[in-house]
């Protein structure tokens, strides 16, 4: 089996991935700076305010960013629930919809490891979804 | 003893009852009711049977299809539908009991070898196994493997495709996505890689390198917008101008009373309602099975990734997809006129294929070689993925299936190594 550029094979069989897998799970978690944290919550409930007074497209817009805000703020099942009405109101690939996908793969894993058969379906049913909204908007569908 | 016989000669063998107690044995491992195991395995039953009906209904148009083509062109016109494929294995070549078992044991050891190897990735999109259970049982038994040795050998090399596949997009699906967690569970990964290697060979470099994603592109054109509207568009022209091409004296016998234009469209229109009944019949098939066996591999390897459909990557690089159906897209038609000159089939262009393993392999192109990889990636690959099933024909053609070759290219890859390791290696034993 050949070596790839960079020195690991493309198999996995290099020594260096066992290392990588360790760095990369634990850049997931960010440290949020107090500053930040009072930013994002003032964001978030000067955009409260806002999505209600709007409907349609700029109202999927404002529940994204209020998504957008929770999942920074480590409110998962917040952000979960601010992203889908996002996407119900108006279908879109953006950093919601990457957030969301995610977001619905922790709760899955989550589920997996507890075997949870219940929450694990229910994730895996929202991911199928999530492709189909993919699909729809990348062909155009409305 | 005789009633047990009874069982086995006359139940057991009915493809739709295997399939019934497949997707039983899932609902009952997932300690569902009695209720629900009960019309969860009617409902099983009922996709097959479906599927079935759909199978039908291509293979009439199909059949149509040929004669005019081949009066018109003097050769042989195939055009490229799994569906038609799996329809006819399951139903009119009579597989269907081995590929559903095999279907089961792919299931199997995706999670045997997610277990116990390195390579944790659980594929999760059904319809993509169902298809390459389809190609490992038809040449499996076209090798000459029956019974128990068919579906064990068809349900190990389906599963270390399960996991091999996403394992090998796995480098580039991580920069294209930003993250590890998601592995790509289609299975056209092949040809993905090989617009990879191509883009990189040929496309932008370094500083040069510019993304599609720069550009601003016209937005999606209408007729993607339904899978059958798609499959219309390319039909409905082809079945016409074939029908003009064999003469209104040839095609005439053929159409009855009707004028023989008017039948060429309406045979047309009956391919794609045969496609869509036979996936509906697909879906109705797997919709009770693939949750039940994806949950239990999912808590078996918990830690797993888990490999889904190619639209997972679309938002990553819409603008990619575009540039990479069309390019696939001219790859195909290139072919169609190209391989046939070296004594291969025609092979009409598919617009599924084109828009979603075309569009996926656009994004890979665009990855390694900018818009240059894109573009000249992508018409490879068109031809890439025409070329192979296009190997495949004369063996459809002797197992008896009509004007059809599979798609789908890590599929089609399985199918060769059937042909052209396994069968010589069975025959020399």
């Amino acid at each position: 089996m050949r070596k790839r550029e960079g020195g690991s094979m493309m198999f996995g069989f290099g020594r260096k991935k066992k290392v990588k897998e360790q760095k990369r799970e634990t850049t997931d978690s960010v440290v949020l700076t107090i500053e930040r944290k009072e930013e994002l919550l003032r964001t978030l409930s000067q955009k409260k305010e806002e999505v209600n007074q709007v409907s349609g497209e700029e109202q999927a817009k404002i529940y994204e960013e209020i998504g957008l805000v929770l999942n920074e703020l480590g409110e998962e099942d917040h952000a979960i629930d601010s992203l889908e009405k996002s996407i119900e109101a108006k279908k879109s690939v953006g950093d919601g919809f990457k957030t969301l996908l995610k977001l619905y793969n922790k709760k899955r894993a989550e589920a997996a490891k507890v075997n949870d058969e219940e929450s694990l379906q229910k994730y895996l049913k929202k991911m199928d979804q999530l492709m189909q909204v993919s699909k729809d908007v990348t062909r155009g569908v409305r | 003893m005789g009633v047990i016989n009874f069982i086995i000669e006359n139940i057991l063998t009915q493809a739709s009852v295997t399939i019934a107690l497949i997707a039983m044995l899932g609902l009952i491992l997932q300690k569902k009711s009695t209720g629900q195991v009960i019309s969860g395995s009617l409902k099983t039953m009922l996709g097959f049977m479906v599927l079935s009906a759909g199978s039908s209904i291509i293979v009439g148009s199909l059949t149509y299809f040929g004669q005019i083509f081949t009066e018109g062109f003097q050769m042989q016109g195939i055009i490229p539908s799994i569906e038609a494929i799996n329809g006819q294995a399951m139903n009119e070549l009579g597989l269907g009991r081995d590929i559903a078992l095999t279907f089961l044991a792919i299931f199997v050891f995706n999670i045997l070898i997610a277990r116990f190897t390195r390579w944790k990735y659980i594929f999760l999109t059904g319809q993509a196994i169902l298809w390459m259970a389809t190609m490992t049982t038809v040449f499996g038994y076209f090798a000459g493997l029956r019974g128990l040795a068919l579906i064990l050998v068809g349900g190990f090399i389906g599963g270390v495709f399960a996991v091999a596949m996403p394992a090998i997009a796995q480098p580039f699906v991580r920069k294209i996505t930003g993250m590890d967690e998601i592995a790509l569970g289609h299975f056209c990964t092949i040809g993905y890689v090989f617009e990879a290697g191509v883009a990189k060979l040929v496309g932008e470099k370094g500083e040069k390198k510019k993304s599609v994603e720069d550009l601003k592109l016209p937005p999606q054109l209408e007729f993607l917008q339904d899978t059958y509207l798609s499959v219309m568009v390319v039909m409905v022209p082809l079945y016409i101008i074939t029908a003009a091409f064999a003469g209104e004296e040839f095609a005439s016998t053929l159409s009855g009373d009707t004028n023989y234009i008017m039948f060429a469209f309406l045979q047309s229109i009956q391919f794609v309602v045969g496609v869509y009944v036979l996936l509906s019949g697909v879906r109705l098939l797997l919709a009770e099975i693939v949750p039940a066996f994806r949950g239990i591999a999912m808590r078996l390897v918990p830690n797993a990734k888990p490999a889904l459909d190619c639209p997972v990557l679309f938002p990553y690089s819409p603008n990619a997809v575009i540039v990479g159906f069309i390019t696939t897209t001219i790859g195909c038609v290139l072919a169609m006129f190209v391989l046939p000159v070296f004594g291969l089939a025609m092979i009409l262009p598919g617009m599924l294929t084109a828009f979603f393993a075309g569009g996926t392999a656009g994004i890979f192109g665009n990855l390694t070689g900018g818009r240059r990889g894109a573009i000249i990636g992508g018409i490879v690959h068109g031809f890439f993925i025409t070329l192979l099933p296009a190997l495949l024909v004369t063996a459809f053609n002797s197992m008896g299936f009509v004007n059809a070759t599979a798609t789908d290219v890590d599929t089609v890859s399985a199918a060769l190594l059937y042909a052209w390791l396994i069968g010589p290696l069975l025959k020399a034993f």
